[in-house]
């Protein structure tokens, strides 16, 4: 009960940190990363909410480094 | 390609893709749900939601067997190469239905308890040391929150900024997926399904999944066997049997493949691998003068691998030549992406 107690508030927290990103993220941070974004529509800022939320160490961690996208 | 995003971009082909995923689930669950009742064992009674639970966990396990055979299915054969295209839309309806399915478990079995309804489905059955009995529900989240993770992420944006590396490995993850799912029907609905309908289902999808990845893998073999005998340059074979404005896929034996694509009387061979989401070119056509992927339409011109302007993608490209057997000759070192290279032209075949 403990340890699922424990996962659940672990990934409770996760979760709430990462809509909190992602919403910094969706409305200022997406085009720190990448050119292409700057003046994203409504609905693309919001279909990516949920991957910035899901994703937000790694996304974090970019926008620390100052880093836009990766070189392909 | 590189310039802007759009939500959707929307066209008659995707909208008419969307549709048929549409129907799909709809007529699935439909006769799901008439299969159900009409042929539930004798004393075996689903309510609606039970009954509503399993059929929308069939189609996703249904929506998921049909994503992992469309690759093998495309290399095998360009008949299929129109269901590869857009294939995300329908990732992101598996993620849908898998999610009302557990939405409905949840509903069903875990609320209105005294612990939430996700602590209930934790802890509920903890029998994780032995098989008989075992929490498959938490088989069935992992599989959800990996299926939400690939679902998420399937906008171009994250293509882009994620990198075609740590992209591809997050959505071949959709591997572990349907493992994940094949131990959850397995050590859940099988176990408590009498009715030979859900065993035949499983191994239908275990049997169309594996069978076609193992003939890909030896169709692959086979070719790249072929090519093994390569000095120099690699014999791509007669340049007329490759049907106009398309290409033959060359396995070189080190390196990624190579798209050799005939269009106006011309041959030029490009890298296989497209910049947006690794797709492969071969299996696309030459549009308006310009090699267009089959998975997400970006273009490149056949001669230099470069997008036409205003786009800055780039692949690279390799230097051809005929033979006197009227043969195609690629070099298999690739040049820089963006490099020109003439085209072998096939009027001038050496006699």
């Amino acid at each position: 009960m403990r340890a699922a107690e424990a996962i659940l508030t672990a990934f409770g927290i996760y979760g709430a940190i990462g809509l909190i990103f992602a919403a910094f993220f969706v409305a200022w941070g997406a085009s720190r990363l990448d050119e292409a974004a700057h003046g994203m529509p409504l609905q693309v800022r919001l279909i990516l909410i949920p991957g910035a939320a899901a994703l937000w160490p790694y996304l974090a961690w970019r926008q620390i480094r100052g880093e836009g996208p990766p070189v392909q | 390609m590189g310039h802007g995003y759009q939500a959707i971009k929307w066209y008659p082909f995707k909208r008419g893709y969307d549709g048929w995923i549409a129907a799909f689930v709809a007529v699935f669950i439909a006769v799901f749900l008439v299969g159900l009742y009409a042929f539930a064992p004798p004393g075996q009674f689903y309510s609606p939601v039970q009954a509503l639970m399993r059929a929308t966990g069939s189609c996703a396990f249904a929506c998921l067997t049909i994503v992992l055979c469309i690759g093998p299915l495309a290399r095998l054969h360009s008949v299929f190469l129109p269901i590869l295209f857009n294939r995300r839309h329908l990732g992101v309806a598996t993620f849908l239905i898998a999610l009302t399915h557990a939405g409905l478990v949840l509903f069903w079995y875990h609320y209105g308890g005294v612990v939430s309804p996700a602590l209930s489905l934790l802890t509920s059955n903890t029998a994780y040391d032995r098989l008989a009995g075992f929490p498959f529900e938490t088989l069935g989240a992992l599989a959800l929150i990996w299926l939400f993770v690939m679902a998420a992420t399937s906008h171009d944006f994250w293509n882009s900024n994620l990198g075609p590396g740590l992209w591809k490995a997050l959505h071949m993850g959709v591997y572990g997926v349907y493992a994940l799912i094949i131990g959850h029907v397995a050590l859940g609905a099988l176990q408590r399904e009498t009715a030979p309908a859900f065993l035949a289902m499983v191994l239908s999808s275990l049997g169309l999944v594996s069978g076609l990845h193992l003939l890909t893998a030896l169709v692959s073999r086979r070719a790249q066997q072929a090519s093994a005998d390569e000095i120099d340059w690699i014999d791509a074979g007669p340049a007329l049997d490759i049907p106009e404005n398309r290409a033959r896929i060359i396995q070189p034996i080190s390196g990624e493949r190579i798209a050799v694509f005939r269009y106006a009387g011309k041959i030029s061979a490009i890298s296989n691998v497209c910049r947006h989401q690794g797709g492969p070119l071969g299996e696309g056509r030459v549009i308006d003068g310009c090699v267009t992927c089959p998975w997400h339409g970006f273009q490149y011109r056949p001669e230099d691998g470069q997008s036409p302007p205003p786009f800055t993608e780039k692949v690279a490209t390799y230097r051809v030549r005929l033979d006197a057997r009227r043969h195609v000759l690629i070099d298999p070192t690739p040049l820089p992406p963006g490099t020109a290279t003439a085209p072998a032209l096939i009027q001038e075949i050496p006699a």
